[in-house]
């Protein structure tokens, strides 16, 4: 299938991680130039060593949900460019929530719903004025069906999804549009060190068999970047090789 | 009140709300005169921000946390209007005092008070 794009820029928020690098390549030959946001030097170091043979295709930027007022220099260095978001960022707070350090908790909020929120303001303010926006959260199967010591990761994800999911119900007259993605267990980032520890174990709760690669994802990632998928909007997709269809095997 | 900014902010509201642009004055009510909703105002600020290159404030420009500010003030009406005129700098005495009186009749944000705001905004920039 040939896919078509209607814009030229993406903003990829968390841009440094290995799923990212994955998209970047597939963006660009199809003629999208990505912006990757990472929060440090090293990460842009990271990012432009991984990316090494695609020079002047791509542009870095610096942006931290935990520094706010780092969003306003990243969305001014857009110069209002901007049709494609895929929103990659998450950090790590695994804790039971009847553990959990208030503190710690907020910040994690803030920095996860509030800092998202502006972050998604800015672009959408964007993307209505060019009448066009397609903007990719991925999220997590664990936004539905967490682990314990995942309550405040799925609370995080699943606040995002709304927002998300508002974006498009309000903004879809002026041309924007949203997807959700919810991938199961991935082979990359996070994930990898816990597939790695219980590889068989897993694989027998996976009626596909199989975790979901990267290729995979990124491959999936374009289709829903494309013109292809825009009815697919205001919505979550599952990509969990039916992991989260049935109930659990013993 | 005719200047060339109204004009402009005139001519982005007929846009914007589909509108003849004769029928839009400085004292035209945004919302019970022109009947913007609240994805109208989303888009008029939009608009304005590209249109005058300067960032908005929303709840500032279309005077939406108005009632929250004349719950914090006072009882009079001098306090009223004292306290507004702290929140709203951009808005002059006159104008306070017309919307003070104005507020049992419904929202009271006026086409003038988008010019007021930009006016101040791009003052600032000078």
């Amino acid at each position: 299938m040939n896919l078509s794009f209607s814009g030229k820029t993406a903003l990829f928020c968390g841009g440094n991680c290995e799923l990212a690098l994955a998209l970047a390549p597939l963006v660009i030959a199809e003629g999208i130039r990505p912006v990757l946001s990472c929060r440090s030097e090293a990460a842009r170091e990271h990012i432009v060593q991984c990316l090494n043979e695609y020079s002047g295709a791509f542009d870095t930027c610096f942006m931290d949900f935990d520094s706010p007022s780092s969003l306003t220099a990243a969305f001014s260095a857009l110069d209002n460019n901007l049709d494609y978001l895929v929103d990659f960022v998450q950090g790590d707070y695994e804790n039971l929530v009847a553990a959990a350090d208030p503190d710690k908790t907020g910040r994690y909020m803030a920095a996860h719903v509030a800092a998202r929120a502006d972050m998604l303001k800015r672009a959408a303010r964007i993307m209505m004025h060019r009448r066009f926006g397609r903007l990719v959260f991925v999220s997590s199967a664990a936004a539905g069906r967490p682990n314990p010591g995942q309550g405040f990761y799925a609370a995080a994800k699943l606040a995002a999804e709304a927002m998300y999911k508002n974006l498009a119900l309000e903004l879809g007259s002026k041309g924007l549009s949203t997807v959700t993605l919810r991938p199961g267990y991935v082979e990359a980032g996070r994930g990898k060190p816990y597939i790695e520890k219980n590889r068989e174990a897993l694989l027998r709760q996976i009626p596909s068999r199989s975790f979901v690669s990267t290729h995979d994802l990124a491959s999936t990632l374009l289709f829903l970047l494309s013109d292809q998928a825009r009815h697919l909007n205001a919505t979550e997709i599952t990509m969990d090789g039916g992991l989260s269809a049935g109930k659990q095997r013993l | 009140m005719t200047t060339p900014l109204l004009n402009r902010i005139i001519t982005v509201l007929s846009d914007i709300l589909d509108l003849d642009p004769a029928t839009i004055t400085a004292d035209s009510y945004l919302i019970r005169d022109l009947n913007a909703e609240s994805i109208d105002l989303l888009e008029i600020a939009v608009t304005l921000n590209s249109e005058f290159k300067t960032d908005i404030d929303d709840d500032a420009i279309f005077l939406k946390n108005l009632r929250i500010y004349l719950n914090e003030a006072g009882e009079s009406q001098d306090d009223k209007r004292a306290y507004l005129a702290e929140k709203y700098p951009f808005l002059d005495q006159a104008r306070i005092r017309d919307m003070v009186a104005d507020l049992e009749a419904g929202p009271v944000l006026k086409v003038r008070d988008l010019a007021s705001y930009i006016q101040a905004r791009v003052a600032d920039h000078e």
